[in-house]
């Protein structure tokens, strides 16, 4: 019985984590990852979007009617969504300017939509809730590897750009890789990331 | 028929759930929110006015706001500006605030879309610093007593151009300092041609003066933006005609090229001014 849980588990972490083996959820991912903080921030909010999303829409699958199923995924999204943007702006609101447009960008996340109809929508409630544990602390580890590579060569620093915590790597003279921090950067660390995952996944012998 | 409204019911029983829901969330956290942006902003006036007992907010249309700020003895410190000002990447928004000597004490950026890493410089201590201590009869121009930071020209030259016009509006409208006004009546008679920067590029303007009044002003030469110059041509010339004066009210959406119509004017009234003086001697 447990096994099914652990399967539920590593598939959204390990075996299709979505942004390194779907390619699911790019647009916050390429637009947030300039800074660790933003990246860990993002990471968060969708994942407690997810979660709390993947367990209603669970618990209330059989209500749904299946013609008019996705406006109602949707609206259950946004719901969370707009909680958590409010609720960021109260309690955070220095990341939450920083990430901006992104956090009510979550609503289409396809991650989360594509869960809710994948699997949330189809299964019981525990299953959905380990799933979305899964698929978000995926979802988080990719944003910090990404925003990892891009914050230390775009800015030389890490948990930056709030010079109280920020860390130095290079010391002040260190001229940063501009391009990182911009979106043709994001693109080029993705696809080097990419090609790093593939690799090891391939060697590994991971399908 | 039963169908469709099955459906448009549970569609419906969701989103009045999902309203309710937010709506309580929202009762929650939106005092906490106003609570914290106040606070911020007092914090932001008592870093450059310590004194800060009570502040009178005046609103503006064009989105700006300014805050008069009194001490506990009702005494007015200084002139604290919101102010909004299109930038490169979108519109960017500031604090700046302004001595009763009309002296620039401090400016913060508050939010701005400008480019990461190249168009952000405007947020550093080392570009922002450069403006304390200016007043409003400082020139405040790029190369002049201001620095323009070189491939960000676009985003500091708009905080330079609209550092320099708030503090002369703060200075005329909020502490009772004279304007200086370009006396008209001193100029010859006749057409006289100058030129002044717009926002792409020279803008050269042809003045006719009868009698030391504006009576024709038309650009003879510009390169501005199409859809820009249109906001600004003809109204700053048919308000400065008028109003017989320079110092017309340039916020039209396209503040570079009025700017620039209205320098390109004054050019042409000194130069008549000087040449007439030529030939009286």
């Amino acid at each position: 019985m447990s096994n099914v849980y652990l399967q539920d588990f590593q598939r959204g972490l390990i075996r299709e984590i979505p942004i390194f083996r779907l390619l699911l959820g790019m647009c916050p991912v390429l637009a947030v990852t300039t800074y660790l903080t933003n990246g860990i921030g993002m990471g968060l909010a969708a994942t407690a979007v997810l979660i709390c999303s993947n367990l209603v829409i669970s618990a209330l699958r059989n209500y749904f009617p299946a013609q008019v199923r996705i406006p109602c995924f949707i609206v259950v999204i946004a719901t969370f969504v707009t909680m958590v943007d409010m609720m960021m702006e109260a309690f955070v609101p220095a990341l939450y300017e920083r990430l901006g447009i992104f956090i009510p960008l979550i609503v289409v996340n396809c991650i989360i939509l594509g869960r809710a109809e994948a699997f949330a929508g189809k299964r019981p409630v525990l299953r959905s809730l380990v799933d979305g544990l899964g698929n978000g602390l995926g979802f988080i580890v990719a944003l910090i590897v990404l925003a990892l590579v891009r914050e230390t060569i775009g800015a030389g620093t890490i948990l930056g750009p709030d010079p109280e915590t920020a860390i130095r790597l290079f010391g002040d003279n260190y001229q940063p890789m501009l391009i990182f921090a911009l979106p043709p950067g994001a693109f080029i660390a993705l696809g080097l990331l990419l090609g790093m995952v593939n690799y090891i996944y391939k060697r590994l012998n991971i399908k | 028929m039963r169908e469709i409204i099955r459906l448009a019911l549970t569609l419906f029983m969701i989103g009045l759930t999902s309203a309710a829901l937010l709506t309580g969330v929202n009762n929650w956290t939106g005092p906490i929110i106003e609570e914290r942006r106040k606070s911020d902003y007092l914090e932001t006036i008592a870093s450059y006015f310590p004194d800060v007992e009570s502040f009178e907010t005046k609103a503006e249309e064009n989105g700006d706001s300014f805050d008069l700020i009194y001490d506990s003895a009702g005494n007015l410190l200084g002139v604290m500006g919101t102010i909004l000002q299109g930038g490169y990447g979108g519109v960017i928004t500031y604090n700046l605030a302004v001595d009763t000597e009309g002296i620039i004490l401090g400016l913060r950026i508050i939010s701005h879309s400008e480019t990461p890493g190249i168009g952000d410089v405007i947020t550093r201590e080392s570009f922002l610093a450069q403006f304390i201590g200016k007043s409003h009869e400082d020139p405040l121009q790029p190369g002049e007593d201001v620095d323009l930071v070189s491939g960000a020209t676009e985003s500091t030259g708009s905080i330079i151009g609209s550092v320099r016009r708030s503090v002369g509006h703060i200075a005329t409208s909020y502490l009772d300092f004279q304007a200086e006004i370009f006396d008209i009546t001193v100029v010859p008679d006749g057409t006289f041609q100058g030129v002044a920067a717009g926002g792409q590029g020279d803008i050269v303007v042809e003045v006719v003066v009868e009698g030391g009044r504006l009576v024709e002003i038309k650009v003879l030469e510009q390169k501005e933006t199409p859809t820009m110059f249109v906001l600004s041509y003809p109204i700053i010339p048919e308000r400065m005609i008028a109003e017989q004066k320079l110092e017309v009210d340039v916020s039209t959406g396209a503040t570079a090229s009025a700017e620039g119509i209205v320098n390109a004017v004054r050019n042409a009234l000194e130069k008549a001014i000087e040449e007439g003086e030529g030939e009286q001697r």
